[in-house]
């Protein structure tokens, strides 16, 4: 047995690859076999409703098409699984993924390029009789935001491993009840960004003007926007360590020695928490998520009414020419399979959710993330939504405004296995910069930057 | 006769021996296996890739730069932690023991913390330890809170101590550490050791009450040596859970194993292996886990020799 | 003079007396203060749990926290019920956690025994061995495991749940420390007796180590009640899902942020069963070990 276990595995793993190293689109499309689709998710059980109805609906059309939804927790409980499932051949069909998980799936050559099935003009028979075209019409390829749609060829070879499924970025938050009784105009712009700053201390010197969520995406965006190099899919991966990077690394640690700015890890709480905080030390402005515009509302009084109203604006820019918002949130990928029509059933299914305006309607709406394509702004449900849009009880519509507003300005971050690791270390790199102390400044960024380049190559 | 007792030895052993040689023992050998291959990654082999046979992956984990760091926070953590719990429980178990009033009320008091959820430990942590606000040693310095623990130390007239956020130093988030695992390391040893104190033959008590022996001395010589099998098991399952620390770490400082400013500063062997893991990098993570093996494996030999002479059964 | 020598010294012992009496006044003082301040901070975290569950989602989340909630939210503890589905979570946690416990219990026992009295060739080697194995961290083993038992075809099934982790050596070595104990002498007895040697397990080792085999059945259920990787990895249907799985999942919203509130408020209603359970237990078992006398 002991001896036998082995040489089980690596018959399974041999099999699995070797059937699913070449796949072609089948003439036929997909020729209504029975099949079950594995599709593995993190949802809580709020959004489970919303796709179940969708499954059911997706299962009038193809009833041979057994949809097998497994909920995993959170997106490492889906990307743990998937690993464990490639290591013996059992990987699922279709999967929530965020690209570096994608990256890692790829060293083992188990993800299913989607360029054929997208390109594909096979008609496929539905069971009430229609048809539709496998691949995605020129109309359903233009309806994508555009930022969210390239994500899927982030991966340095040129083709699709991914789509889009929902999707949120960063927006800026601010205390619009104060801006406007001060008359202080909401910055576009990082420098007037740093006179808004300087302003709002000189009003209230306790305060921290601006709160921002995350070191990491902090660091990226400022990258993507001054067109400065992060890191690449192919070649030499790390590439941050710039003069460009180290200058504004620099500018900001000044910012933080005023006191101007601080983040979740400096502040050592949720930077939200200081944001909606209405004594005290506060802050002004605050830039996080736009799926978690609930957590930046202040407690509601007791007639239901708010301390102050929420505004949101789009994150500030280095210039306009080049506005830039980095891209957030679940894509989905296909697996190969020794059975094409698995792979075909897969595509069918994963094309039906995302094209679907109304699922992408009502789902973005439950989750708080925005839809994925432009016309959902037009589903009369959706516009609805977004016409209530206020700075209280409807502050999630208000925030998804934004997001659909700044539609051209998505950008995603090149994956490759380290890729999280370079997220992690320019995170940790700018906390470390900005509370740097002593003489030579530039000294420190550049020994600290050397710092996180080794720590990435050493992870590869 | 020989011969059957031990084939009704080998009876006895064979559930167990059965259950390990599946699920422990075969993957420790397919461990070594990964180990020397260099550069072994699950997902790579899976895709149909082939690896060299040799040191490559030993050869890397200890050109690791913080290599030494690491091992130094794991050796650094197990000499202090496992002390001070040990005697703490030890002190703890015998005075549950030594009371009548209470007693039952008490047991169940330190019983409790089995029921808490791992998750609310690390709440309150961060609760008692950690400083809100920013700009620490900046004029524009702003505390929103600075944690149960300072204000204790406030009270007192003491200066508040920056534990655990940026700008701390290593000796405070070592010390945070200390208190973090021996807290959690509490329960268990107490339940054990009370367990062990239970089954002492209350005979030797009361001969010691008719000789009116002090206290001090039935302490040193009744309870520890009657308790001793159990101590001996405390201490050295403590070392070696004690060289296993990680998720301790992951829990007060998050994945970034220090302090804002000083990322992977209080980084573990096992914290490393766990790097290794989630980058599918197993050939390394195994090479590192043999390393700490071997290192276990000295300490754990040494505590044994030093039990046997020790310890009375 | 003599008498007032006896007055001296009857003085003096009654001085040595109040000393004594003071002293051991003193003495259990501190005893009960040193137990009682190491029971409020074991205890902290337990309030900090119940104290969390019953907090707005809002008042969690302020920058400095608060050490008695404004608002009552029992309301959490509605919620937490409706929205995991708690019932079925405990049915299988319990079916796992009482099922690997007794067949834990059964081969902890037989193997420790063997350790400890019987005789056989290279026992001190492959006593060793089994300790060894504790020193290799587990996570390395998952992934090989995985491949076992997916070659048994055991995912999803309440097997996978229990028989990988039937046999703990952390368990094995506490149960041999305390079999160790019990002397030779009375071994040997039953030897001359002619007892065998199960029925010499059951009926005098056993009973000896009730105290070690409740901290151990205690321990391992535990275990089942907090594990979570290996069955969030080989049984994530609705059929098999446990408690610590299905409580993380289902308050953690799309932005992958947690309502702890309400997650604490689904901890405290499936740990406090369990509390009640063992303490009844605990007190049950103790008082029959007492009464038959055969304690020490």
């Amino acid at each position: 047995m002991k001896r036998l276990l082995p040489i089980i595995l690596v018959l399974v793993l041999l099999c699995s690859t070797a059937f699913a190293a070449g796949f072609e689109v089948p003439a036929e499309g997909y020729d209504g076999s029975e099949v079950t689709v594995r599709f593995y998710s993190q949802q809580g059980s709020t959004l489970q409703g919303v796709l179940n109805t969708y499954i059911a609906e997706f299962n009038q059309l193809y009833p041979n098409i057994h949809i097998e939804h497994t909920t995993l927790g959170d997106y490492d409980g889906v990307r743990d699984q998937i690993v464990a499932d490639i290591s013996v051949g059992a990987q699922p069909n279709v999967a929530y993924c965020y690209p570096d998980h994608v990256a890692l799936y790829n060293l083992a050559k188990s993800v299913q390029t989607l360029d054929a099935l997208i390109d594909s003009t096979v008609t496929v028979t539905r069971a009430d009789g229609s048809t539709e075209i496998l691949g995605l019409t020129d109309e359903q390829k233009a309806d994508f935001i555009e930022g969210y749609y390239e994500e899927g060829r982030q991966y340095g070879d040129g083709l699709m491993y991914t789509m889009p499924f929902s999707k949120s970025t960063e927006v800026l938050y601010y205390d619009k009840t104060f801006f406007d009784a001060n008359g202080i105009a909401v910055p576009t712009t990082w420098d007037e960004m740093e006179q808004v700053c300087a302003k709002l201390k000189e009003l209230d010197p306790q305060s921290i003007p601006l709160g921002y969520d995350s070191e990491s995406n902090w660091f990226i965006t400022m990258c993507e926007q001054y067109n400065s190099p992060y890191t690449s899919a192919t070649g030499d991966h790390y590439l941050f360590n710039n003069e460009t990077n180290r200058a504004f690394i620099k500018r900001f640690a000044e910012w933080y020695a005023k006191g101007y700015v601080t983040t979740q890890k400096l502040y050592g709480a949720y930077t939200s928490g200081l944001f909606t905080a209405t004594t005290g030390v506060r802050s002004y402005m605050s830039i996080g998520s736009s799926a978690g515009a609930k957590y930046q509302r202040p407690t509601a009084n007791a007639d239901g009414s708010y301390p102050f109203e929420v505004g949101i604006a789009t994150v500030p820019q280095v210039s306009a020419d080049n506005q830039k918002v980095i891209s957030q949130g679940p894509s989905v990928c296909l697996f190969k399979k020794g059975n094409p029509q698995e792979v075909v059933a897969s595509w069918l299914f994963v094309k039906y959710l995302i094209t679907n305006v109304e699922f992408q309607a009502e789902f973005s709406m439950a989750s708080g993330y925005v839809p994925v394509l432009k016309s959902v702004a037009e589903n009369e449900v959706y516009a609805d939504f977004l016409a209530k849009a206020d700075g209280g009880n409807y502050i999630a519509a208000l925030s998804a405004k934004v997001c659909l507003e700044q539609a051209d300005a998505y950008y995603t971050s090149p994956a490759f296995v380290g890729s999280s690791t370079a997220r992690d270390q320019v995170g940790a790199l700018l906390s470390k910069c900005l509370t740097m102390s002593g003489a030579d400044a530039d000294a420190q960024i550049e020994a600290a930057f050397e710092d996180a380049i080794d720590e990435c190559e050493y992870a590869n | 006769m020989v011969n059957s007792k031990q084939w009704k030895a080998w009876l006895y052993l064979a559930p167990a021996l059965v259950l390990l040689m599946v699920f422990t023992v075969w993957p420790i050998i397919n461990t070594v296996r990964m180990s020397l291959l260099e550069n072994y990654s699950g997902l790579k082999a899976a895709g149909g890739a082939t690896f060299n046979l040799g040191f490559g992956n030993f050869v890397k984990v200890v050109k690791y730069k913080r290599f030494v760091s690491c091992l130094k926070n794991t050796v650094l953590l197990c000499l202090w932690t496992v002390p001070i719990s040990t005697l703490l429980a030890l002190l703890i178990a015998v005075a549950l023991n030594s009371i009548k009033f209470l007693q039952k009320a008490l047991q169940t008091i330190f019983f409790l913390p089995y029921v808490t959820n791992s998750i609310a430990i690390g709440m309150v942590f961060a609760a008692m330890f950690n400083i809100v606000g920013s700009f620490y040693g900046t004029e524009n310095e702003i505390v929103v809170t600075a944690g149960i623990i300072n204000n204790i130390i406030e009270f007192f007239g003491g200066h508040r101590v920056n534990w655990i956020n940026s700008g701390s130093t290593y000796t405070a988030n070592m010390a945070v550490m200390v208190v973090y695992i021996v807290w959690n390391a509490l329960p268990f040893k107490i339940l054990i050791l009370l367990g062990g104190l239970q089954a002492i033959n209350k005979q030797y008590y009361e001969a010691a009450k008719v000789d009116s022996t002090p206290r001090w001395r039935v302490f040193t010589r009744i309870t520890v040596p009657l308790l001793s099998p159990m101590l001996a098991y405390v201490i050295i399952t403590g070392f070696i859970g004690g060289f296993k620390e990680y998720t301790s770490i992951v829990g007060i400082f998050g994945e970034t194993m220090g302090p804002a400013n000083e990322p992977l500063r209080l980084n573990t062997m096992v914290g490393f292996i766990y790097d290794s893991l989630s980058n599918n990098s197993q050939g390394r993570a195994s090479a590192a886990a043999l390393i700490l093996f071997s290192i276990i494996l000295a300490v754990t030999l040494i505590n044994l020799w030093v039990s046997k002479k020790r310890v009375h059964y | 003079m003599a008498n007032q020598m006896s007055v001296l010294s009857a003085k003096r012992i009654r001085a040595q007396f109040v000393r004594q009496s003071l002293g051991k006044a003193l003495f259990y003082a501190a005893i009960y203060a040193f137990l009682l301040v190491m029971a409020v901070i074991v205890l902290f975290p337990f309030y900090w749990m119940l104290i969390s569950s019953v907090k707005t989602l809002d008042e969690y989340r302020l920058s400095v926290p608060t050490f008695w909630p404004r608002v009552l939210m029992l309301n959490n503890y509605i919620s937490a019920f409706t929205t995991a589905k708690l019932g079925r979570l405990f049915i299988n946690t319990m079916i796992v956690g009482v099922v690997s416990t007794l067949l834990s219990l059964v081969i902890t026992i037989l193997t420790a025994f063997a350790f400890a009295r019987l005789e056989f060739k290279g026992k001190e080697l492959l006593f060793a061995a089994l300790l060894a194995t504790m020193m290799i961290p587990g996570e390395l083993f998952t992934i090989t495991n995985y491949g076992t038992i997916t070659t048994f075809g055991w995912k999803n099934t309440y097997t996978v749940l229990i028989v990988p982790f039937l046999v703990s050596v952390f368990y094995i070595y506490l149960l041999r420390q305390s079999f160790l104990q019990i002397p030779n002498e009375l071994y040997l007895a039953a030897k001359v007796d002619g007892t065998k040697d199960i029925k010499y397990l059951w009926k005098v080792m056993v009973p000896l180590s009730l105290p070690t085999l409740i901290s151990i059945t205690i321990l391992k259920m535990m275990g089942a009640w907090n594990s979570y990787i290996w069955p969030r990895l080989v049984a994530n249907d609705d059929a098999h899902r446990l408690i610590t799985n299905g409580l993380r999942s289902a308050f953690t919203d799309t932005t992958g942020d947690v309502n702890y509130p309400v997650q604490m408020a689904a901890v405290a209603l499936v740990s406090a069963p369990l509390f009640l359970v063992f303490v009844f237990l605990r007190k049950y078992i103790m008082s029959g070990v007492s009464r038959s006398g055969i304690k020490g």
